[in-house]
């Protein structure tokens, strides 16, 4: 009798050991959103929390289906649209074990977060931001970028304002953006760009977003009669501007182009049709006709919810990029998910899709490099971590709905 | 007796301390038209003229927001840093109101009612004890904070964080000669002038209104005058709430989109316009909030717009230094 109960708990604690051992080889990979909850770009918030948990649950899928080992789960944190909360925000997903934080939206509040948290613990983060600002920053290595920097959307814009105009040699484009390094660094390349095709710029017209009234700011911006307007701004203050603009009596949205910030599919109802019915814009685009699109979009509408809303494929793709490189680095370490995040986006490698993202782990598993090409494209990191993509849409407001007129390689 | 004391006593002898009240705002009257005729030589008529009209517009919402706030500190001395918060909970309560199909304005006056109630009853649960415990300015100073957070994210929880707007009309104006201003925000300007105008006017000649500058003279001489000092503080706050609602409505109505912060964006402006108009006196909140209006839109007639906040704070810093106890200031009373 005791033999066998000797035996059977000897038994028992063998398959426990047995059970441990074979969870601890499985790579437990959190995921951390840092989400614009609340705050100027709220619009943006549920886009990206939808697009981070579709991308963890099918890669968990994916993972499942090669048979590796790694299982990821995300955690996420609203940052409020101010630097200081992002910083909390982006503490407490650490301590809750986030290997890659996927946000924020705002570069003051991607500096914020490289400079308190992220750099010395060696978390990567994927800040949907695009201003250039981000890149003062001595980052380690640890900021990537899945969406292009305004460096690059400066050259759609101007793009973009010459299809409209047919030239931009000696056409006046009025510049109003909100004061911040985002519109800052977005104006200043435009309008480099703009005179450099023999294009001149009037202002730019800076306002603050706090302010009570932006009459005085409409008023700078219609002034001489431009012919275009670059309107770099997010959208609950554009409300306010572009209702003020109206009021002006002189502004027309047909001559406006607008920066990705102000992309929606659905117009938001605070915003005077007035003040956007017709206006262009540009964002960051993705390759619609891709089968990895179509798998993207089909786990989209099957999950229900928001609808889609910038840049949602490229938080996606970098959620995809974090699992893969943990997966490679066959470790939740924040420091090693940093070091293998260019195993999986090396040019000239083996290139994998989402389409074949099962293939993919299996690959990065057997220590194989491969080029992963995202939802919204190839990535094949520059020296400074952004991508080396450069697709924009150029789209255009028609009766409250966002339609995309064309997709521009910007660099061309 | 105070000077303040003296204030309250008999008509009669109120003229030549009226004349003397009466002489700030005409001085500043005077100052600030011979600023606008400067500015039209300067810069010509029509792009003077409009920025003065645009900073009329800031200056009401300033004004009409100030009031409440200037109306606790001077009758409580109370720095109420939770009253950017209360404009927030009389907007949404006011788009509660209207979600049920009630109309703009008498959704307004009924979040009017409503706020007012939710302010005298904070006083009931929360200030009164605090006044009876005498607690320090530092801890009131921290509560109202504390307070204007839970406000804040009480409005979150149950509205939700996203940007609202109330739907109407943001975008017809109304042509004056070259000159353009927002229908609303005429509204916005007569209302918030009106509101001020009679707040001012029950200041100085209701009953209520002497026994509220009675207890904000001197708490303790106005109870032994036999004057309830518990119902002039309730109705206080009940006053300065309903101000809040319309100001908080009136500017979310006229800027067209708001979400749970705005009020509080918007509160140091309010402070700006009570301390300089003089904190404690309903006209010094307008004549506050006018100066600041202006000053700001003026500065865009020289400066990139994105230094107008700036300019306005540092005009306040100079008006301040000139006169210490604000546009209508008047001396510490001693008892």
């Amino acid at each position: 009798m005791i033999r066998g109960i000797l035996a059977s708990t000897a038994l028992a604690a063998g398959l426990a050991i047995a059970s441990v051992s074979a969870s601890a080889d499985t790579v437990n990979l959190t995921i951390g959103k840092l989400l614009e909850v609340t705050g100027p770009l709220s619009e943006t918030g549920p886009s990206q929390d939808k697009a981070v948990k579709l991308a963890v649950e099918y890669a968990n899928e994916q993972a499942k289906k090669a048979g590796v080992a790694i299982q990821a789960k995300d955690v996420g944190a609203d940052v409020q649209g101010d630097p200081q909360a992002a910083v909390s925000a982006a503490r407490s997903l650490v301590d809750q074990g986030a290997s890659c934080l996927i946000g924020p939206a705002i570069t003051p509040e991607s500096i914020a977060i490289a400079n308190g948290v992220t750099i010395q613990k060696r978390v990567t983060i994927w800040p949907v931001g695009t201003s250039m600002r981000l890149r003062t920053i001595k980052d380690e290595g640890t900021i990537f970028r899945t969406v292009p920097p305004d460096s690059l959307q400066a050259l759609a814009l101007v793009n973009a304002a010459i299809d409209k105009l047919g030239t931009a040699n000696g056409k006046l484009a009025s510049v109003i953006y909100r004061n911040e390094p985002y519109g800052e660094g977005l104006a200043k390349d435009f309008s480099a760009a703009w005179t450099a095709k023999g294009g001149k710029v009037q202002g730019p017209t800076v306002f603050d977003p706090a302010q009570a009234t932006f009459d005085s700011e409409a008023g700078q911006a219609v002034a001489n009669n431009p012919d275009a307007y670059i309107i770099i701004d997010y959208p609950d203050t554009y409300a306010k501007l572009g209702a003020a603009l109206v009021r002006t009596g002189k502004f027309d949205p047909t001559k406006a182009l607008v920066a990705d910030a102000l992309a929606f599919s659905t117009v938001p109802s605070n915003i005077p049709p007035q003040a956007i019915e017709g206006m262009r814009g540009t964002r960051g685009g993705t390759p619609t006709g891709t089968d990895a699109y179509k798998i993207f979009d089909a786990l989209w509408q099957k999950a229900g919810g928001v609808e889609h809303f910038s840049l949602d494929a490229n938080s996606f793709d970098s959620a995809t990029l974090c699992f893969l490189a943990a997966a490679a680095a066959k470790s939740s370490s924040p420091a090693a998910v940093t070091d293998h995040v260019r195993a999986v986006t090396t040019k000239g490698a083996p290139k994998f899709y989402l389409t074949t993202l099962a293939d993919a782990l299996k690959a990065v598993d057997s220590g194989q490099k491969i080029d992963y090409i995202g939802v919204a494209g190839a990535f094949e990191f520059a020296d400074n971590d952004d991508p080396t993509v450069s697709l924009f849409d150029i789209f255009e407001y028609q009766k409250g709905k966002l339609v995309v007129l064309k997709q521009i390689d910007a660099t061309k | 007796m105070t000077e303040g004391g003296r204030r309250g006593g008999d008509a009669p002898s109120l003229a030549p301390q009226a004349w003397r009240r009466l002489s700030p705002a005409l001085w500043l009257a005077i100052a600030l038209v011979l600023i606008a005729l400067g500015l039209a030589v300067v810069v010509g008529p029509v792009a003077a003229g409009q920025a003065t009209l645009n900073g009329l517009v800031g200056a009401g919402y300033f004004a009409l927001g100030a009031v409440g706030l200037t109306l606790v500190y001077g009758v409580l001395r109370l720095v109420n840093f939770a009253h950017g918060d209360m404009l927030t909970v009389g907007m949404y309560i006011a788009i509660a109101i209207m979600a049920l199909g009630i109309s703009f304005w008498p959704a307004a006056v009924l979040a009017m009612i409503l706020t007012a109630l939710i302010a005298m009853l904070l006083d009931r649960i929360m200030w009164e004890p605090m006044r009876r415990a005498q607690t320090s300015t530092l801890q009131l100073f921290l509560v109202a904070t504390g307070l204007a957070l839970v406000l804040r994210y009480s409005v979150q929880f149950f509205a939700g964080s996203q940007v609202r707007t109330v739907g109407l009309d943001t975008i017809s104006s109304v042509d004056l000669g070259p000159w353009h201003l927002g229908r609303l925000q005429l509204v916005v300007m007569l209302v918030g002038l009106v509101t001020i105008v009679l707040a001012g006017i029950a200041l100085r000649y209701t009953r209520l209104g002497k026994e509220m500058r009675a207890v904000a003279d001197n708490i303790a001489l106005a109870e032994v005058t036999g004057i309830d000092t518990r119902r002039t503080i309730r109705v206080t706050w009940l006053v300065s709430g309903a101000m809040a609602a319309l100001a908080g409505i009136l500017y979310a109505a006229s800027i067209g989109s708001i979400n749970p912060n705005f009020g509080f964006t918007i509160l140091l402006s309010l402070f700006a316009a009570a301390v300089l108009g003089g904190i404690g006196n309903a006209y010094g909140a307008l004549a506050g909030g006018i100066v600041i209006g202006l000053s700001q839109e003026w500065a865009t007639l020289f400066f990139n717009p994105r230094w107008k906040p700036a300019i306005g704070f540092a005009i306040l810093i100079l008006t301040l230094l000139v006169m210490p106890r604000g546009i209508f200031g008047r001396k510490k009373a001693r008892s």
